[in-house]
């Protein structure tokens, strides 16, 4: 994991806004989002009056139960879910489609199959006009990053599920986003992979110092990678609880087993306990 | 060996037997010896078959005979004229059906208004074998090439159609979600994603129809011509050149294996991320 830092520099050196101004602005700016999806029985309400901030450069973690809507949230703040109701502010201006200052990584790889770990990471250059030669730098430096130089000339369908996902967060990352969006992007892995994974993700942020927003329905990667939790209530999703999680950096996992770390999981674990027994209540009350 | 046809029985070898490993290695070996004789076996059985005079040897000429008239086929010269405008037949009708299959697919199955417009025509319109247009193709066109090209025309290019068509549907829409978030201009979702989401059922779709072609090859040269394969099958059986009519009959069987083998090296280039 070396040879990153040019990049690093770069995507410090070409950001627009000042550290001062950067300072006041969130970069991201969610108030009173709705979405409604139209299905055949009806509309479902997936989000309800979502409203946060998250600061520049802060990791944010958001958790939920299945199906309340984090990835709605998530696909809206990307561009993938327009129109919406409310308003959603990336670095100051609306979101109103994909947009190159935000990248995104999915639950799935999702790496195209006919393209090389190398060609699929220089995408998103290529596609912002970089010469072949200029993408393939990139790619490269990136490839360094996350310690895939052996396969940097691999198919996707040649890779274990967990290089898949690295290679899909430097393929995100290539585009030198302004905000990261990852959804759930360690589910499909297994537990020791995921735990590299945590580490990994953890060490990659202290140096492209982009604004992450981070689902998971696990609080234990919640707390172990935010400096932010987000508890969501069951469907519709609102806003249930914001945990500040000010435990020391740099963390690794075995931050899991310190007293301060246990009293932190156990506030969210309360408010997931009531909110579970209420939506229980509720549902069958109706 | 590539094809289908010996995994079975690979299968049941290996599980069968208390000391697998060496078992199956002499059972793969008399596999491998079996094959090699299967057809000099056939063969070396049917020529007995038609010599013993069991059955009656102007309708089923021996092996002998029939190369001997196959030799005769070639040595007139006439082997190569067949060859040569039946294999036209084929390739232009595959290359002109095969282009308009995958454009068409692409089309509809891109657009939802061009699927909504000719979706229900092809539907009904491909289910008919292409040998019943076979009358109104001689009205049409005579006993003109165009109207044996269309022919072969009309077989391959629904098949490739419906491949593109359902191959173009099925593109993960996760890889044109992760494309946009990559900054990839909706325009350029055709050519960077779309098309080559699709090309392994495009592939497929191709090599289907390489077969298909050859099927309706047979009706475009029943329905009258003066040189072909087919043709001279025709006219060898209103002769009664049984061991010519075989001979075609064998021609037609390779050529046809020719191609579609052929065609399955090209497709695992094509497919190269495989
Ligand atoms: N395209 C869609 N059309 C209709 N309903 C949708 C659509 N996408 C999501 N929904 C609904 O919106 C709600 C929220 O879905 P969403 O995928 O955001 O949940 P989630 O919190 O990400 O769940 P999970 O943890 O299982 O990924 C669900 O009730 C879902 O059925
Ligand atoms: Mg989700």
């Amino acid at each position: 994991m070396s040879g990153s830092r040019s990049i690093v520099k770069l995507a410090l050196a070409s950001s627009p806004a000042s550290v001062d101004s950067a300072r006041k602005q969130p970069a991201i700016q969610v108030s009173n989002l709705s979405i409604v999806f139209d299905t055949h029985r009806g509309q479902t309400v997936a989000v309800d009056r979502v409203s946060f901030d998250v600061a520049p450069g802060e990791f944010v973690c958001v958790v939920g139960p299945s199906g309340c809507g984090k990835s709605t949230v998530l696909n809206t703040i990307a561009g993938l879910e327009v129109p919406y109701e409310g308003d959603i502010l990336v670095e100051g201006s609306p979101v109103g489609g994909p947009r190159p200052d935000v990248g995104m990584v999915f639950q799935q790889p999702h790496l195209f199959p006919w393209k090389s770990v190398r060609r699929n990471i220089a995408h998103g250059p290529r596609m912002h006009r970089k010469s072949r030669k200029e993408a393939n730098a990139i790619a490269d430096d990136l490839i360094a990053m996350i310690g895939l130089k052996r396969f940097a000339d691999a198919y996707p369908n040649t890779l274990s599920g967990g290089m898949q996902q690295r290679v899909a967060i430097a393929r995100a990352l290539a585009n030198q986003p302004r905000v990261l969006l990852m959804d759930e992007p360690f589910g499909a892995l297994d537990a020791q992979t995921r735990a590299v994974m945590q580490d990994n993700l953890l060490e990659l942020r202290d140096r492209i110092k982009a604004t992450i927003v981070f689902v998971t329905h696990d609080i234990d990667e919640a707390i172990l990678l935010a400096d932010r939790v987000l508890i969501m209530s069951a469907g519709p999703g609102r806003i249930l609880r914001e945990v500040a999680v000010k435990l020391p950096r740099p963390r690794s996992s075995t931050i899991m087993v310190e007293p301060s770390y246990l009293s932190l999981k156990k506030d969210c674990l309360d408010v997931i306990r009531a909110e579970g027994a209420r939506a229980f209540n509720q549902s069958d009350s109706n | 060996m590539q094809d289908g046809t010996s995994a079975p029985q690979r299968i049941a070898v290996r599980s069968s037997g208390r000391n697998r490993r060496p078992d199956s290695a002499r059972l793969r070996r008399l596999n491998i010896l079996v094959g090699a004789l299967s057809l000099p076996l056939f063969v070396g059985l049917w020529e007995l078959a038609s010599r013993s005079g069991a059955v009656n040897m102007v309708l089923f000429p021996p092996p002998t005979v029939v190369a001997a008239a196959v030799l005769e086929w070639i040595r007139s010269g006439q082997f190569l004229v067949d060859l040569t405008a039946s294999l036209y037949r084929v390739t232009t009708g595959f290359m002109v059906g095969g282009a308009l299959g995958i454009l068409f697919g692409i089309l509809t199955g891109q657009f939802p208004v061009m699927s909504s417009l000719l979706s229900p025509l092809f539907h009904i319109l491909r289910p008919i074998p292409p040998i019943a247009f076979v009358p109104i193709v001689i009205l049409w066109f005579g006993l003109s090439e165009a109207g044996k090209l269309f022919l072969v025309v009309w077989g391959v290019f629904f098949t490739v159609w419906l491949s593109t068509h359902i191959g173009v549907q099925k593109v993960d829409r996760g890889l044109i979600r992760a494309a946009l978030m990559l900054g990839t201009p909706r325009r350029q979702m055709l050519q960077e994603i779309v098309l080559l989401g699709a090309l392994p059922y495009i592939v497929v779709g191709l090599r289907t129809a390489v077969s298909i072609s050859f099927y309706t090859l047979v009706a475009a040269e029943l329905a009258g011509t003066f040189a072909g394969i087919v043709y001279r099958i025709e006219i060898a059986q209103q002769n009664m050149q049984t061991g010519q009519v075989m001979g075609g009959l064998a021609a037609l069987g390779l050529i046809s294996f020719i191609a579609d083998r052929l065609f399955a090296v090209l497709a695992e280039r094509t497919v190269w991320w495989r």
